[in-house]
């Protein structure tokens, strides 16, 4: 596969077929087009469906959701197109937020340096992840797997499972605030994601970070660094999950130890959904953000529509399970016709 | 004495407030309970049975619409409370996971002027909100103390923690200690983590009982964890030599003391938690003040009163 065809604004020429196929064809043809076009199906469907679900507070709960699980998402992302996966991002977002509120109510360090701390350790925590993973040549799933354990036990000592209140208000606008009417965190997530999408798709880290993912061995041979490269994208990840962390702990008011625990599978179905091949050289941030958005929709309009909570997984499953296969045949069927 | 007079209030205004009221028009309260559990499926029939009876007597429709976290983490379950929140009901039913986690949701809910109570669990400081359940401490100590004395007041006993992160678990645990403290020849030689799972209650009860081969007693602190004991006594082949007094009232915690693996429980009462939860939610929304605290005790559960 070519570098060019991986990167998310290298569009291949779409088939010459009938109008409204051809539509269809252009959607598809975007590395992006079948998401967007899944979501905005679900979004309308839920328009119509639900008299709550286009108002503006239910839009700012959607939003708010969405920020903590779209910054371990980009991160969770970044991997899985460099052909890695981090199964601890939840625990690092969960240690981060205990130790965020720690520093401040036990230590009685000043709020703001007790973030940058945390967001420090975040990053911490991803790079030896990375560091372990190259230098030992261990697969990142059953590494991330055991310092998932090491974190959020860790987490479990610290804390002996009882969160830690009097987190300052200071900080709460970060977790609680509106900036006309945009949730904060969502705007977190806004800046990370232009920040992290910038570098996937105009600088020659971004373009090294394809190319490994594509095949590790060529990049090596052509000059990069892969391993230190890696190592990067975990401390990246690792710096966002605690980001989400602290946020949370914002939004709550304390530092709860179950902080991250639902963080670990949803980021990388957001990302699937999005386009990120689990193989790794394809998709981009963006679009798994995309998928976070569509999966966050469906789960408000769970509650929403009031399905009963043992229906639940198997409604949101199967509605993902349908978007990806939706997207996969008309990739197929136009694949067929162009051949 | 509470309880009857709370009912007797509510009796005392229920005709009123069904003439005051548009019984046209269903009511509709929104159950979040902590996770889905077995637990909560029998909370949720006492509620639909509160439904009905308000429905039969007054002519007033009550729609509960009920919906559980599919994980017990207080970020997912203020989601659901804030969605809930968006479709406007008039009122919320909720079992608190933190109630200083909660409070942000709960101050929007205040926000948008929808009436909550909540129930197995207490609310924010300074939020007058009616709280309906039982003492936690009160449980635990009911079951070490029977436990006690099942055993003589003497040997080594375990403790089934729950999860660590839910606060009544820890404090029904610690609650449990302190009364295997007060006799000095009661020896407390390990505690497990069931994480509220049959399933992991089981393995670690199995494993307990393998190091301590002189155990003689088990409390636990969750309605899962008894479950999973009782299974890792029957399997050890030491019913009879081992003692359980289980927490709550799980069918498979009740099919336990049947069959002699366990002796007694002390039980909650989930339905009426459910029942009280929504005749003070109904009150609530027809503007009238409802009690701070309805306390619906607690059952000792034994072979004889099954």
């Amino acid at each position: 596969m070519s570098l060019e065809t991986t990167l998310p604004g290298a569009t291949p020429t779409p088939p010459k077929v009938s109008s409204i196929r051809a539509l269809i064809a252009r959607m598809v043809a975007n590395p992006l087009g079948g998401v967007i076009g899944a979501m905005i199906l679900i979004f309308g469907i839920s328009c119509l469906l639900s008299p709550h679900f286009l108002t503006s507070f239910n839009m700012i709960i959607i939003a708010r959701a969405l920020a903590f699980i779209g910054l371990v998402t980009i991160g969770q992302a970044v991997l899985m197109i460099l052909g890695e996966l981090d199964l601890s991002v939840g625990a690092i977002g969960g240690l981060a937020g205990v130790v965020g509120g720690m520093l401040m109510v036990q230590v009685g360090l000043n709020p703001w340096l007790s973030l940058a701390l945390c967001l420090l350790m975040g990053a911490g925590c991803g790079l030896l992840n990375g560091l372990l993973i190259t230098q030992l040549r261990l697969h990142s799933l059953v590494l991330t797997i055991g310092m998932a354990g090491v974190y959020g036990g860790a987490n479990l000592v610290a804390t002996r499972g009882v969160a830690i209140t009097g987190v300052p208000h200071e900080i709460s606008f970060l977790g609680r605030g509106l900036v006309l009417g945009v949730p904060v965190p969502f705007l977190v997530l806004l800046v990370c994601l232009t920040v992290v999408a910038f570098v996937m798709m105009r600088t020659p880290v971004g373009r090294y970070i394809y190319a490994i993912g594509s095949n590790p061995q060529a990049a090596r041979m052509l000059g990069i660094r892969v391993n230190a490269i890696r190592m990067g994208a975990f401390a990246l990840a690792g710096f966002l999950s605690a980001l989400a962390g602290i946020l949370m702990v914002a939004r709550l008011g304390t530092a709860q130890p179950s902080i991250g625990d639902t963080w670990v599978l949803s980021p990388i179905a957001a990302a699937v959904i999005g386009g990120v091949a689990t193989t790794g050289g394809l998709g981009s941030p963006v679009g798994a953000v995309l998928g976070a958005v569509i999966i966050g929709i469906i789960e408000d309009i769970i509650v929403l529509f009031g399905i009963s909570p043992y229906w639940q997984s198997v409604v949101s499953g199967g509605i993902v399970v349908l978007a990806i296969s939706l997207d996969s045949l008309a990739r197929h069927y136009l694949n067929r016709d162009a051949s | 004495m509470k309880k009857a007079l709370f009912l007797g209030a509510v009796l005392a205004v229920t005709p009123l407030a069904a003439q005051a009221a548009d019984t046209s028009t269903p009511l509709r309260f929104v159950l979040i309970p902590k996770v889905v559990h077995p637990w909560f499926d029998k909370l949720n029939t006492g509620a639909r049975a509160a439904a009905d009876m308000i429905t039969k007597t007054t002519g007033q429709k009550i729609e509960i619409e009920y919906r559980a976290p599919q994980t017990a983490d207080v970020s997912s379950q203020n989601d659901i409370i804030e969605r809930a929140i968006a479709t406007h009901p008039d009122g919320l039913i909720l079992d608190l996971l933190d109630e200083k986690g909660n409070r942000a949701t709960m101050d929007e809910a205040i926000e948008q002027k929808i009436p909550m109570t909540v129930f197995d669990s207490l609310p924010p400081e300074g939020m007058n909100i009616t709280a309906v359940g039982a003492d936690f401490c009160e449980q635990g100590t009911i079951a070490a103390e029977r436990l006690a004395t099942l055993i003589g007041k003497k040997g080594e006993v375990a403790i089934m923690m729950g999860v660590p992160t839910a606060p009544n678990h820890t404090l029904r645990a610690e609650c449990e200690k302190k009364v295997f403290a007060k006799y000095p020849d009661i020896k407390v030689v390990a505690t497990g983590i069931d994480n509220d799972s049959i399933e992991t209650g089981q393995k670690q009860a199995s494993a307990i009982m393998q190091a301590h081969p002189n155990l003689v007693g088990w409390v636990a602190c969750d309605a899962s964890g008894p479950v999973g004991i009782g299974q890792a006594i029957r399997e050890s082949g030491k019913a009879g030599k081992v003692q359980e007094v289980g927490l709550d009232n799980l069918n498979d915690m009740l099919q336990l003391i049947r069959d002699g693996v366990a002796e007694s429980t002390a039980s909650s009462r989930p339905e009426m938690q459910g029942y009280w939860a929504v005749v003070s939610a109904w009150q609530s929304a027809m503007g009238q003040k409802t009690p701070k605290y309805i306390d619906t005790g607690i059952d000792v559960i034994t072979k004889k009163n099954l």
